[in-house]
């Protein structure tokens, strides 16, 4: 059990038909609780978000470094919809990793692609129980990848292990045409790679094994 | 989670583009498809709007409405009301309404010099 903090950005959506707005601007399918990842129309990602519904507003736990660009992918779509966002980050801590065994009072939890994770009210004033390089340890011999490591805006969904958040029936979504085409010709070009070290190029180190991206 | 529903929390400041004065045109064959749409009735109006999706961001959305909630620029184009919603006046504003006769992709086609790319399909456009 360990559970790392993450530098997260928590983003509120408010407004009317969340759902359909955003999931019109990712490649998973999103009608509820998921992990999505939002791309441009050369489909390299903007960030990969976590999809929390809370009341009839929806969460979205993406990357701190990458909030920017989100907010002003989302603004410029919205088009007078009535949907406003509300940067909560500053209000709550975000951790991921294994359940622990007990859950505070007010803290929010999810099944995200990268983990068990928990949202945090930052009066709770939770302490991580894993540092960096334990959950780098952890997300190396899982094959999880991770903002800023393995995920990064000049990759696309499939370069960074990402494959099972794009989905292969749904319709249009910005980037679409590019990831569709790439995975029915089956070239999808550089893969996320788990191997013994040492690794050239590695994107995250681990003890014995590295996680990097490259040709197959 | 705190959601941030006491002052603790403001909505993000995000910056939308000016609505804009919307020239739009639209070819002959595009008014004889809504003649034969419309007949005699011009209660109705043509909303022409954007919404966001589609593989480059932005999908057309023609609909025939008699009214809409949305704060709209209205025009008149060849006799018939066409309502352009304000908050999509940046992306419409010089567009040609043309409707192509063809068994397959046929329809109401919209040429819009705003577009750096479009899709296949030709729906949407960044």
């Amino acid at each position: 059990m360990g559970l790392f903090q993450c530098n997260a950005s928590i983003l509120l959506i408010s407004g009317n038909d969340l759902m359909t707005f955003l999931d019109g601007l990712s490649t998973n399918q999103i009608s509820g609780p998921c992990t999505a990842p939002f791309t441009k129309e050369n489909a390299k990602i903007i960030d990969v978000c976590d999809v929390i519904p809370v009341g009839d507003n929806i969460a979205l736990v993406g990357s701190a470094e990458y909030k920017d660009d989100l907010v002003n992918h989302l603004s410029k779509r919205i088009l007078g919809r009535g949907i406003s966002i509300t940067d909560i980050s500053h209000l709550n801590d975000v951790f991921i990793g294994i359940s622990p065994n007990t859950v505070p009072d007010g803290a929010t939890v999810h099944d995200s692609t990268f983990g068990w994770m928990m949202i945090c009210p930052k009066s709770i004033s939770y302490r991580p129980t894993w540092t960096e390089e334990e959950w780098s340890e952890h997300r190396v011999m899982n094959s999880i990848p991770f903002h800023g490591h393995e995920i990064t805006q000049d990759r696309h969904p499939y370069s960074c292990g990402l494959e099972t958040l794009v989905h292969p029936q749904k319709g249009c979504y910005i980037g679409q045409e590019i990831l569709t085409r790439m995975r029915t010709r089956g070239k999808t070009g550089k893969t996320m790679h788990r191997e013994l070290n040492p690794v050239e190029n590695a994107t995250t180190v681990g003890h014995t094994h590295s996680l990097s991206i490259k040709r197959s | 989670m705190d959601c941030g529903t006491c002052d603790s929390a403001s909505p993000v400041i995000m910056v939308q583009p000016d609505a804009v004065e919307v020239n739009l045109t639209m070819t002959n064959k595009a008014k004889e498809m809504l003649e034969d749409a419309f007949g005699d009735d011009r209660s109705h109006a043509l909303l022409v709007g954007v919404l966001s999706g589609g593989c480059s961001g932005y999908m057309y959305d023609l609909q025939i409405v008699e009214s809409t909630d949305l704060p709209c620029q209205e025009l008149n184009i060849g006799g018939f009301r066409v309502l352009v919603p304000s908050a999509s006046s940046h992306l419409l504003d010089g567009i040609e309404i043309d409707y192509v006769d063809r068994l397959m992709g046929g329809g109401f086609k919209i040429n819009n010099p705003n577009a750096a790319s479009s899709c296949g399909c030709g729906e949407s456009f960044s």
